[in-house]
């Protein structure tokens, strides 16, 4: 199929994605907007023996790091093995020391997973970062599915396209599996959140009720839903979209004002289940992210799969010479922020900024990770009436429910700015579905 | 199970009674921006002076442009579109995306109305777009409590607003039927003896409007309207 023929009905199912409000959240100079997520029509395709890899690949790594988690908050055999130092387990401020000791239901700590990877020029796949608390996006390329099978039904008839369209029923089985007994309900912080359209939609999709902090109340050691009557329903399962901090104002921040005082305490005891699991952060700290074929290799005996991006911890004497003499080939990023901010390219620095970042690198060395700039293989975009390159990645989704499962697709951003390696929604990107050939 | 919140239940009732706001104050602006055209009617401080809204308007054509899109100013048309959506997208899961995408398409609709050279040619579309949304209410909604918690909001502000604009007592008599079938399916307490004098109000003659609408807003039960969060 030629590409004029697939972005023959783009304007149509972006003006149907506008339709459903298929939108996100974003507050400019103190002002909440919602704004559409511009819809590429163009699919970012994978092969079936492409995926496989990326399956296996997926798999292993969030097996590793589910591991990983349990065994910071249990026995802490790895930085006992000297696998990971713990200055960077316990400096992190995704690791919470009220986590100790903690066992979530079944063991399962990492519910849901989004895995960022890029593939460079060569094909080869690499892992850019790991998100184990509250990863979003998965909603985006189900509901443009729905519209393209509408609009290039002759595509979908031709080819053995997998349907993405099952990851309401894979999330589903993954909160069913862990539920301890109830209702089970979506916690938002509420419809100024910049996923909201995302919570609801999965919300309808898995029959969830999509409920906010004030809508729950912990009594005598259990969740419940209050109904309009007064009436109190049990919950079993919360796949919370808010932040550890925000969760659970006695056990965390105790200025939260959105989550549900005491929960913590319940799911200490094991009569709730959360998704994902409090202190999941601990594992996808940019500074962990270093280590994490290591602990493949630690705790599955298996060589890594995937691979990491050529990485540098200033930390380490020698990587900090490494990237001291290098500087200009890498990306620098600032371990503490996420969704594309904090991200610097040394060779786009001026000399001033440079001096000034070596200072702050020198003086607080495990704030930062340095890269390679990877040479992303560009993807084609129609913008304009035009097919343009564009740099983009790849948000896989790895769900833990009775097993591991990988979602046949994943979100497919990109950046619209065509200088730009930056391709996170609120910085302006786009998104594309991701076809996984069935055969 | 359904289950239902305080808060959803309290989002659903305004969503029914913002979007009825706006589908009839639509139609009874249309009918006096006809009227002022010929001048066979009395002005717009009359028709602001029957809503209870302030005529904060400085010419017939500053009416006609703020009380239609002027989002800021809370009684206009377009701000009681953004209150109905406000209730609508945090009903998602309730309600659905295919009919809650109504709502978002009046929105949209209000915008090029705005923008249009004949804004209020372009309002029909509008209520086109709210007709639809009580269709999918009716069509898709399982919930009969869900369904009857938006259409009691409806009715309750259909009868409010033609009581306020005088309209004829066989209109409010046929609404109040409706809702007398409505409210007990809501699930909702409400008070039997102020229901029964709304009845007995919309009888009488001549119709006492002042106490109809004190009656409308009475009707729930304080502590249900504090429950819900009314």
């Amino acid at each position: 199929m030629n590409t004029e023929e697939l972005c023959k009905y783009s304007d149509s199912v972006n003006e149907l994605l506008a339709r459903y409000g298929v939108k996100f959240g974003i507050y400019k100079n103190n002002t909440f907007k919602e704004q559409l997520f511009p819809f590429d029509m163009i699919p970012r395709v994978i092969h079936q023996k492409e995926f496989d890899y990326l399956e296996r690949g997926l798999k292993q790594r969030v097996t590793a790091l589910n591991a990983f988690i349990k065994d910071i908050y249990g026995d802490k055999k790895i930085i006992k093995d000297g696998v990971v130092p713990e200055e960077f387990v316990y400096s992190g401020s995704g690791y919470l020391a009220q986590c100790e000791g903690v066992m979530p239901p079944k063991g399962i700590y990492s519910h849901i997973a989004g895995i960022d990877l890029v593939q460079g020029k060569d094909g080869s796949w690499y892992v850019l970062e790991d998100n184990l608390r509250i990863p979003s996006g998965a909603s985006y390329p189900m509901i443009a599915r729905d519209l393209c099978r509408k609009g290039l039904p002759s595509a979908f008839e031709k080819y053995h396209i997998e349907d993405n369209r099952n990851y309401a029923k894979m999330l589903r089985r993954t909160m069913d599996n862990v539920n301890t007994g109830g209702h089970t309900v979506i916690l938002s912080p509420g419809r100024y959140n910049a996923a909201y359209f995302e919570h609801s939609y999965l919300a309808e999709q898995t029959g969830a009720h999509l409920v906010t902090g004030n809508e729950l109340v912990v009594e005598n050691d259990w969740l419940y839903f209050i109904d309009y009557s007064g009436k109190k329903e049990r919950v079993g399962a919360v796949y919370r979209r808010i932040s550890d901090e925000y969760l659970d104002p006695m056990n965390f921040n105790e200025e939260s004002v959105i989550g549900i005082p005491h929960i913590y305490d319940i799911y200490r005891k094991g009569n709730v289940a959360l998704l994902n699991a409090p202190g999941n952060g601990v594992a996808d700290d940019k500074g962990i992210y270093y280590f994490v074929p290591r602990m493949v290799t630690y705790y599955l005996g298996e060589e890594p799969i995937l691979q990491n991006a050529p990485t540098y911890l200033p930390y380490y004497e020698a990587d900090m010479q490494y990237v001291l003499e290098h500087f200009d080939s890498l990306v620098l990023k600032d371990v503490a922020e996420a969704g594309g901010y904090g991200v610097v390219f040394g060779s786009k620095m001026t000399k001033e900024e440079k001096e000034q970042f070596i200072a702050l690198l020198k003086k607080e060395p495990r704030r930062f990770i340095a890269q390679e700039v990877i040479d992303f293989r560009d993807i084609d975009i129609y913008e304009d009436g035009k097919i343009v390159p564009r740099k983009a990645d790849l948000r896989a989704f790895v769900l833990m429910a009775d097993e591991p499962l990988v979602w046949k697709s994943g979100l497919t951003r990109f950046s619209r700015n065509p200088d730009s390696f930056i391709v996170n929604s609120s910085q302006g990107g786009g998104f594309k579905d991701t076809w996984v050939m069935a055969e | 199970m359904a289950i239902l919140s305080a808060e959803h239940s309290d989002q659903l009732y305004w969503l029914g009674r913002y979007s009825e706001r706006v589908y009839t104050t639509i139609k009874l602006f249309a009918q006096q921006f006809d009227d002022m055209l010929d001048l066979k009617t009395e002005e717009y401080e009359t028709f602001c002076e029957k809503q209870d809204i302030p005529n904060i308007y400085a010419s017939k054509e500053d009416f006609v442009r703020r009380y239609c899109f002027d989002e800021a100013d809370p009684n206009s048309i377009f701000s009681n579109l953004i209150r109905a959506y406000d209730n609508a997208v945090v009903l998602r899961e309730e309600i659905g995306s295919e009919t809650l995408c109504y709502i978002q398409l009046a929105v949209y609709d209000m915008n090029k109305a705005k923008n249009s050279e004949a804004p209020i040619l372009h309002l029909q579309k509008v209520m086109d777009n709210i007709v639809a949304f009580w269709g999918m209410v009716d069509d898709s909604i399982d919930s009969e409590c869900v369904r009857s918690l938006i259409k009691f909001g409806k009715r309750l502000e259909r009868i409010d607003l033609y009581v306020r604009m005088r309209i004829d007592r066989r209109e409010i008599k046929r609404e109040m039927k409706r809702l007398n079938l409505r409210i007990g399916r809501t699930g909702l307490k409400y008070n039997t003896t102020k229901l029964a004098h709304l009845n007995y109000l919309v009888e009488v003659t001549p119709m006492d409007y002042e106490l109809i609408l004190q009656e409308i807003e009475s009707l729930l039960d304080q502590e249900e309207k504090l429950a819900a969060g009314f």
